[in-house]
């Protein structure tokens, strides 16, 4: 009898501590406040969920504006972490990553008054309150590709990819277009092969084919395979070879062996997009598109490895990319065509 | 052609190492009769504990040490559980599996500023050859010396199991605790003992990856690793020499997946990836058959019962 | 003390008790960590508790745990470890996303073919593991890991094939209106649904912003029908009989093997039937290519374990972790703990719901021998 009395006054005990909580939503007016989710891959993925907060913590740090994040584990966790953030007191919501899409629409059209952007997804017909965000992961990709053929000594180099996606093609097409490029220009041949590691987290596979790569005569490899590919630039420095970092600089990972990395500055173009958002313009409806033209991809300042010369010649390819002199291509079609006008 | 044969050779072993420790700390509990499926959990505090002390103190092997002691530690959980309140071995495995991500991602969070992912480390496990090029035969072998450890370890098991009088008394707590205990062999103790051991060795595998394979820790590192390291010691017919094959099966596995992939390959990548998975199956369904487990296995022991 | 050790022989209290303890761990380590460790527990209530809608997502986000947990449990009774449930519920999310995109029925007939799909699959896969282990005597705990991530590699490999790809992205189409099993589905979008359901109180708002679906529903018919056919039924007898004492049950003239394979079946027919539901209940409605495991399974062990093995029990335990899980993320959102903390949480209160098994057990023991000597 005792005992029974105890558990209930137990249970109580922690449902009133739950209600206590629920008491003190106190809904204080604290000025433009912007949140974001994370797709599943994680807020410390160091690829571009991570690039994504470390830009709205930036923005945050520049303009006094509240960020917070939701981390989601499933993709069923997509629409109730898009509501729960709709509750907050965000006034702008980011969902970050296409796999994030479909359920975006869904709760754009449950909350029309809410305004919403979505990373790395150009929708067909985007909902009047949704802005898509998209970046030409193939410009950067292009410039690297490029530097890679001007530093390669053996004409033969690499791409590993995680697994095949559009965003993914975006980095492979970019890549092999420069490398053409540059082999074009010097006038020889130079090897690309390409691998996925069919994963984005197995950073053993990466850095088993990239050391297969390295074996067979590549000097120089390029990954966009996110943790996969922190295998790959593990492989080129233990063998002393190239490899080239994607979406942030990942010289810190091996800083004799990195060549350069393809920057994708997502937090930089969130934050752009935030603060005019913030200064009362709307983009809903619209696709933005950010590339080199923006700042918004690129290469590092700084980069140890490379030979001046190369950086210098890269410099001027990024200006022939800036005015549209070369448009690199993001898919087979494009790329198969950019191969045609090159010959 | 060598070099295609060096370099399987190669990553045959690189992916084998980590599964190699889970694997006999799996076995030295199952072998006294603790069924152990919280090895996944021990291998990531140990991958945590490693980079991070090899981090902080610029050490590898110092590095290496603590991940063992770090998943001794939490063994020690999964021990007290199983043996001292006698509980039911799978529960605390799988509480092990979920606390040890957990407490790994946890500290690493508080020491390195919030991020889940160590920094990389500059001092790594040695290789076997020391600093040599990379380039050719020697290149391609010249692996991490955790992958001779790992041997020396199954070797070592072996011996103990077989030739030493330490290793028969496991034995016989795991077969028949009562029987054992009558010859005055302590069963709870020894028990207990190699569940530690257990955690020890499983730590030595996830500091094999972060501070072997790659030079850092991330949420990602110990990924199925350990379970792989389970089904390795289930198919090896639980012996020391059955899991090491075991593992060296699976790693080749892997290793002709990245052989045999690339720009080249007629079989979907999807499909090719799935190849170390089916040749397992197939390796069972045509060799190995039944294997018997330890009979004491997932059975608490108390004194002056009848089993 | 032997009071405590009787009280704690009820599972409802060693649960209750767990619980408390493993809350109370989390709290601890949160002081550690430097987060307020009430305002973190009341924010966990509140993110579980404080609106209808999120209660909703609990009851939701439970379901398919409920499912996995009784594949799990299910196969327990009769002594196998059904590992394998991760993959029969991914092979299950794939056969009902094919059936329901290719094929184009109205409501009445579309859902119970998808879900019927996703419970053929799932126990087609789940047989594969009952087959191998009757036939050649491999251990179920290989085979369903190794079929575990076979079944990620095939989804994969399924969903960006061409004929079912959608267009560029990395997935299938979605399920066709009429396959789900959203409550009120189509008619919440439409405007005057929207309208007329944003009137309703309470549960206007669990239907207009959540995925509110028949799932849960089915998932505890399902879980008391397998109690039923476990504790009425001549076969559930049977199948129980075989994990109690193998060589008995054969002695009795039982036949082990087909045993095996039926229970194989049945698991795999719960974890596709949970696919099922949560692919038509729950948005994005679609199969997508998958970086790593999602955890149905996985969380389905640790279901099926606390609720020791019980098919009601999973119930209860389904729903423990659905709010764990769910409410973790406003723990992270409200205190900015990182969401391992969760995981950590989980963990302790799967550590103590063992640990108290053999506690009662631990008391009498030494609470019985001072009663003996002070006879």
């Amino acid at each position: 009898m005792k005992l029974k009395k105890l558990t209930a006054l137990g249970t109580a005990a922690v449902m009133l501590a739950c209600m206590a909580g629920c008491g003190t939503a106190a809904e204080e007016e604290s000025g433009f406040s912007v949140a974001m989710i994370t797709d599943t891959a994680g807020i410390n993925d160091q690829s571009f969920n991570q690039s994504a907060w470390e830009g709205l913590q930036e923005f945050s740090k520049a303009s006094g504006v509240e960020v917070n994040y939701l981390e989601s584990k499933q993709s069923a966790d997509y629409v109730t972490n898009l509501e729960r953030l709709g509750d907050s007191d965000a006034d702008f919501i980011w969902s970050v990553g296409f796999d994030t899409a479909d359920a975006l629409v869904e709760v754009a059209a449950n909350n029309p008054d809410l305004r919403y952007a979505i990373v790395d997804n150009s929708y067909e017909d985007t909902p009047d309150n949704v802005t898509g965000v998209v970046f030409k992961a193939e410009e950067p990709s292009f410039l690297v590709g490029y530097i890679a053929g001007k530093t390669t000594t053996t004409d033969h180099v690499g791409f590993v990819g995680g697994i095949e996606n559009a965003v993914i093609r975006q980095f492979m097409y970019g890549y092999e277009a420069g490398v053409s490029y540059a082999a074009k220009e010097m006038g020889k041949e130079i090897q690309i092969d390409v691998q996925y590691a069919e994963s984005f987290s197995d950073a053993a596979k990466g850095k088993a084919i990239a050391s297969k790569m390295f074996s067979e005569g590549c000097d120089i490899v390029y990954q966009a395979a996110g943790g996969s590919g922190t295998g790959v630039i593990e492989a080129a420095k233990e063998a002393g070879k190239y490899a080239i970092g994607v979406d942030r600089d990942q010289a810190y990972l091996a800083p004799e062996n990195v060549l350069t990395s393809a920057l994708k500055k997502v937090g930089k173009a969130m934050s752009i997009v935030s603060e005019k958002v913030m200064n009362g313009e709307d983009f809903g409806g619209q696709t933005l598109s950010f590339g080199m033209a923006e700042e918004c991809v690129g290469i590092p300042e700084e980069n140890p490895n490379m030979d001046p010369a190369v950086y210098e010649d890269a410099m001027k390819i990024a200006e022939l990319i800036k005015n549209g002199e070369i448009t690199a291509p993001a898919t087979e079609e494009e790329y198969t065509a950019f191969l045609e006008s090159l010959k | 052609m060598l070099n295609s044969v060096t370099l399987l050779i190669a990553i045959t072993l690189m992916y084998s190492t980590p599964m190699v420790f889970a694997g006999l700390g799996n076995l030295i509990s199952e072998k006294t009769g603790v069924i152990n499926i919280g090895v996944e959990g021990m291998m990531t505090i140990g991958a945590f504990a490693g980079a991070a002390v090899c981090y902080f103190s610029g050490n590898a092997w110092l590095g290496f040490l603590c991940a063992g002691l770090a998943g001794g530690m939490l063994a020690v959980l999964h021990a007290a559980a199983s043996i001292v309140f006698q509980c039911d071995q799978t529960v605390s495995g799988i509480a092990v599996n979920l606390i040890g991500p957990g407490a790994a991602l946890f500290i690493c969070s508080l020491l390195f500023e919030g991020a889940t992912s160590t920094q990389p480390v500059s001092d790594k496990i040695p290789k076997i050859f020391g600093d040599i090029s990379a380039e050719g035969i020697l290149g391609n072998l010249n692996m991490d010396v955790t992958v001779v450890i790992a041997f020396l370890m199954a070797a070592g098991m072996w011996l103990l199991f077989y030739k030493t009088k330490w290793g028969l008394h496991l034995q016989a707590v795991g077969e028949h605790p009562a029987a054992a205990d009558t010859l005055g062999i302590k069963v709870n103790r020894l028990r207990f003992g190699c569940v530690i051991a257990s955690g020890v060795l499983a730590g030595f595998g996830g500091a094999s990856v972060t501070l072997g394979i790659v030079s850092q820790f991330t949420p990602i590192t110990i990924a199925g690793q350990g379970f792989i390291s389970i089904a390795a010691v289930i198919f090896g017919k639980w012996t020391p020499h059955g899991a090491y094959g075991a593992c060296l099966l699976f790693g080749f596995a892997q290793a002709l997946t990245v052989l045999l992939g690339g720009g080249e390959s007629v079989i979907p990548s999807q499909i090719l990836a799935m190849l170390p998975y089916i040749l397992t199956i197939v390796m069972l369904v045509l060799f190995v058959g039944r294997g018997v487990a330890p009979k004491a296995s997932g059975k608490p022991y108390e004194k002056g019962s009848r089993t | 003390m032997n009071k405590i050790a009787d009280a704690l022989k009820k599972p409802v209290i060693r649960i209750l008790a767990a619980i408390l303890l493993g809350l109370m761990a989390a709290g601890v380590i949160l002081a550690i960590a430097g987060y307020p460790p009430a305002a973190s527990i009341a924010a966990l209530g509140k993110g579980i508790f404080s609106k209808p809608k999120y209660i909703s997502n609990v009851i939701i986000k439970s379901t398919p745990l409920i499912f996995t947990g009784l594949a799990v449990a299910f196969a327990f009774k009769t002594g196998l470890f059904n590992i394998g449930a991760e993959g029969q519920f991914i092979i299950g999310c794939l056969a009902s996303t094919l059936v329901g995109v290719t094929v184009k029925l109205p409501a009445v007939l579309q859902i119970p073919l998808i879900l019927i799909t996703g419970m053929a699959a799932g126990a087609a896969y789940g047989g594969i593991i009952g087959l191998l282990k009757a036939k050649f005597g491999i251990h179920e705990v290989i085979s369903g890991i190794m079929l575990n991530w076979i079944a990620l590699y095939l989804s994969n490999y399924v969903c960006m094939l061409p004929a079912f790809r959608k267009g560029d992205t990395n997935g299938t189409d979605q399920v066709s209106e009429a396959g789900r099993t959203l409550i009120l589905g189509a008619w919440k979008k439409t405007g005057e649904g929207a309208a007329v359901l944003k009137k309703i109180p309470v549960f206007g708002e669990i239907l207009l912003k959540t995925d509110a679906n028949i799932g849960f529903v089915i998932a505890v018919l399902t879980a008391v029908v397998l109690a039923i056919l476990l504790k009425n039924t001549i076969k559930g007898f049977e199948l129980q009989a075989v994990g109690y004492n193998k060589y008995a049950a054969e002695a009795v003239g039982i036949n082990i093997r087909k045993n095996i394979l039926e229970v194989m079946l049945i698991a795999g027919a719960v974890a596709g039937l949970g696919a099922a539901l949560y692919i038509t209940g729950n948005s994005p409605h679609k199969v997508t290519v998958l970086s790593a495991f999602e955890g149905m399974g996985t969380n389905g062990l640790g279901v099926a374990l606390i609720a020791g093995s019980s098919p009601i029990g999973c119930i209860f335990s389904g729903l423990l972790f659905g709010g764990l899980l769910y409410g973790g993320q406003a723990l992270q959102y409200e205190v900015g703990a990182p969401t391992e903390i969760i995981n950590i949480t989980i963990g302790t209160i799967v550590f103590f719901v063992a640990i108290i098994q053999g506690v009662p057990k631990l008391l009498e023991k030494y609470g019985g021998r001072r009663k003996g000597h002070a006879e």
